[in-house]
């Protein structure tokens, strides 16, 4: 929209809007910050107990290797000070109703059994007798089953698993929790929000890697996927920052990255996520740095690296202990006497077969749109949000459309909070 | 500098056969390696995919490794863009036997299903001429016997002459088959010994190895080796009854040796071609596309089959109708006898020829 027009000054009278962001990943905290910060009123609803999505599970991300605390702290701040933002966390969308101006949104709370009393102080978890595996260190541990998301979950309290709990039976939290905190007869509850406009930010899941057959990724504990391997690095990992392997917590020196793994088949995923190649150099270098006698190759088939990421392939290219092979794995098995690890490829430049040992895998899966599926909104395909052709008012951010990293989807994001806010607005001049 | 000239029409006829797979080949390698009959050292048929794409059609007529592989399809299953690069190795191949085809006519006759009738002209012409100069071109009265309606002499005479051309077609295609297998190999290996060589190929292909070690279409093993001995055995019966009407009486009795192994090869040989018809039209595993050279010749030895044991059938039954049924039978036996230098029946030579070959030269 032109700022100005044959010299006439123009005005927006912005009238204040009511926002509903789905979803509370990088993406939708930054519609609504942006949002609420020029006056605007935010929901912002978010099926996890906790904000922060995919980056928060990150070690470091595009494009300047920051950990994911860094930025994202910030935007907690934005938010806990912001009184325009109102916060649905462990919250589902039911349906949408309306039209722009005048959506109607049911919602579904999940009960936590947890309230605003808990300090996370911690003395539940050290009497809770349940494990659950730990899905924000996607697997690799387990935590009890109630729990602190991660040290700077926000909102900052305890969350129980509803699946591995066993409540009343139990009730060991709630006589030890000082703070009456815990509460087992909270049921989860259905209620309705209103809106004017809404943003959806859905975001993204890794390709589930047990589909892939050849790769045998469910058989060997040694094969871990590109989001494992960013729980693996991460000083708030399952191994405080050192890189083991799961099968026996022993530090691998052989590794291998398998590229397009599950990505540009059209079995799978159809298409390339665009991140995957520079998440893997990224990670290479990593695993150089913190290792320094390991050997890393990585198969390839088209090594796609954009902007200043390429800095990162002109590292990895002068490092003599990594080994780029142009070649899509199509086998990996285990070498039945010494139990090590075989990925087998064609090394299409030499024109051999190569079959290597390696200690620890890591697979690039692909980026997937969400299993969301509201039931106002269009999607392509491959479960992305349309970009055109959606009803006015809804509008669509980040990786909810198609896959990008975190820069692009900051940036995407701020502009989704724009045009909530200009939808429906009158010109003036 | 090597210039690399594409052939276009080559490029056209793959994809046109193979629903344009090669417009969509990404190079990745996966085929090669799902492929269990792909040697270690320069795999395919990721290779083939890209001397395919390039229109390299010299390069690939003197290929031995599009021999090697025996279209269990693998590939096809595995690849991630929906290529199939089993279809281009058997359309390639089927580009081969055209290519190879000496004299050129019968090639390019064969290839269209627009010469069918020029195809069956030919045999039916030919039997006219024998059944002419035989006298017998009336329908004999009687029981049925078949060596009055075309007496044996004439049969066997007039078979072996088409034999002897088919035999010239096959000697001239395979001469320029192998020399171009000599052109396109790294050198040959002195120390290996072609004989030996040679016998262990054919000993690896009467029992199937390789057949062996498809992974996603298991019926092809047992489907291909039924055929196979199936059609081996009738044609040991064939050259056995030849000999044996020289010396004793004729027709044979039912419980005849001789005629209980035809029949054992015929139900064999009947089954084999189902099995495979019923695979091709049922199983969509991997979505193989068959073209006319396909279906041409598997429903050419299923109508053998069935006339075969119709004509044998009407012997017996004293069916007023044998002798047609008879004709019918001989006219398609000699379809595939005579046209086996065109057709997709000689990848029984091709495909032996480039075992031996790639083994020979160290491939």
């Amino acid at each position: 929209m032109p700022l100005s027009l044959c010299g006439k000054k123009m005005t927006f009278n912005l009238t204040k809007k009511n926002i509903l962001v789905i979803g509370g990943g990088i993406s939708g905290m930054t519609t609504a910050v942006e949002a609420a910060e020029v006056g605007h009123n935010v929901t912002l609803v978010e099926k996890l107990p906790y904000l922060g999505g995919r980056v928060i599970r990150m070690n470091q991300y595009f494009p300047k290797l920051c950990p994911p605390y860094c930025g994202l702290e910030i935007n907690f701040r934005r938010i806990k000070q912001n009184p325009r933002i109102k916060i649905y966390t462990s919250t589902t969308i039911e349906t949408i109703t309306g039209s722009v101006g005048d959506f109607s949104i049911q919602l579904k709370s999940q009960a936590t059994f947890v309230n605003d009393n808990c300090t996370a102080c911690g003395e539940c978890e050290k009497v809770c007798p349940e494990e659950r595996p730990n899905q924000f260190n996607y697997g690799l541990d387990k935590t009890k089953a109630i729990y602190l998301p991660h040290e700077l979950a926000f909102p900052f309290k305890y969350t129980i698993d509803d699946a591995y709990c066993t409540k009343e039976n139990c009730k060991k939290c709630q006589e030890v929790c000082k703070y009456d905190a815990i509460n087992f007869s909270i049921e989860a509850k259905s209620f309705t929000v209103n809106a004017d406009t809404i943003v959806i930010a859905t975001g993204w899941q890794p390709y589930d890697a047990s589909k892939l057959e050849n790769l045998n990724f469910n058989q060997f504990p040694n094969i871990i996927t590109n989001v494992q391997m960013e729980r693996l690095a991460a000083v708030n990992g399952p191994g405080k920052g050192k890189i083991l392997r799961p099968s026996d917590n022993i530090m691998p020196k052989n590794f291998a990255f398998v590229q397009c793994a599950g990505s540009r088949d059209e079995k799978h995923l159809a298409y390339c996520s665009a991140v995957c190649c520079s998440a893997s150099l990224k990670q290479a270098l990593n695993i150089r740095e913190q290792i320094p006698e390991s050997t890393i190759k990585i198969f390839y088939i088209d090594l796609r690296v954009s902007g200043r990421n390429e800095d990162m392939l002109i590292k990895v290219k002068a490092d003599k202990n990594i080994e780029l092979i142009k070649g899509k794995v199509s086998r990996i098995s285990e070498d039945p006497l010494t139990k090590e690890l075989m990925i087998e490829a064609e090394d299409i430049m030499s024109g051999k077969k190569s079959k290597e040992k390696a200690e620890l895998i890591i697979l690039a899966t692909g980026m997937q749109a969400s299993a969301s599926n509201l039931n106002i909104v269009k999607y392509n395909e491959y479960g992305f949000i349309n970009e055109d052709g959606q009803e006015d008012g809804i509008f669509s951010a980040s990786c909810s459309k198609k896959p990008m990293d975190v820069s692009s989807s900051n940036k995407d994001a701020c502009g989704m909070a724009l045009k909530a806010i200009q939808e429906n607005e009158i010109m003036r001049y | 500098m090597k210039i690399i000239k594409p052939d276009i029409a080559f490029i056209n006829e793959i994809n046109r056969d193979t629903g344009f797979s090669l417009k969509s080949c990404m190079q990745c390698g996966t085929c090669s390696v799902v492929c269990d009959l792909s040697p270690k050292n320069k795999p395919f048929p990721r290779k083939e995919m890209f001397w395919a794409s390039w229109g390299l059609k010299e390069k690939l007529m003197g290929d031995p490794d599009i021999w090697l592989c025996h279209q269990c399809g693998d590939c096809t299953t595995y690849c991630p863009r929906g290529v199939k690069p089993g279809d281009v190795l058997s359309s390639i191949r089927k580009i081969c036997y055209y290519h190879y085809a000496k004299p050129k006519f019968l090639g390019t006759i064969l290839k269209k299903p627009a010469y069918l009738p020029f195809v069956f002209a030919v045999p039916v012409l030919f039997l006219l001429l024998v059944l002419f100069f035989a006298g017998t071109y009336i329908i004999p009265e009687g029981d049925i016997n078949y060596s009055t309606f075309l007496p044996h002499k004439y049969l066997n005479t007039s078979f072996s002459v088409l034999l002897l051309f088919v035999l010239w077609g096959v000697i001239l295609s395979v001469r320029s088959f192998w020399n171009a297998l000599d052109k396109h190999s790294s050198g040959i290996d002195k120390k290996s010994n072609l004989f030996k060589i040679s016998i262990s190929v054919i000993k690896e292909i009467l029992i199937h190895e390789n057949f062996k070690k498809c992974t996603t279409q298991k019926f092809r093993y047992p489907a291909h080796f039924l055929i196979f001995w199936g059609f081996m055995l009738l044609i040991l019966t064939t050259i056995l009854a030849i000999v044996n009407v020289l010396f004793f009486e004729y027709p044979f009795s039912i419980w005849h040796p001789f005629k209980v192994l035809g029949n054992i090869a015929g139900i064999m040989f009947l089954a084999g071609c189902c099995l495979v018809i019923f695979q091709r039209i049922t199983n969509r595993k991997n979505n193989s596309i068959y073209t006319y050279t396909d279906w041409m010749f598997l429903i050419s030895i299923l109508i053998i089959s069935i006339s075969g044991f119709l004509t044998e059938f009407a012997r017996l039954g004293n069916w007023r109708l044998a002798y047609h049924i008879y004709f019918f039978h001989l006219i398609f036996t000699w379809i595939l006898i005579i046209y086996l230098p065109y057709t997709k029946f000689s990848h029984i030579i091709y495909r032996t020829l480039a075992t031996i070959h790639a083994r020979y030269t160290g491939r």
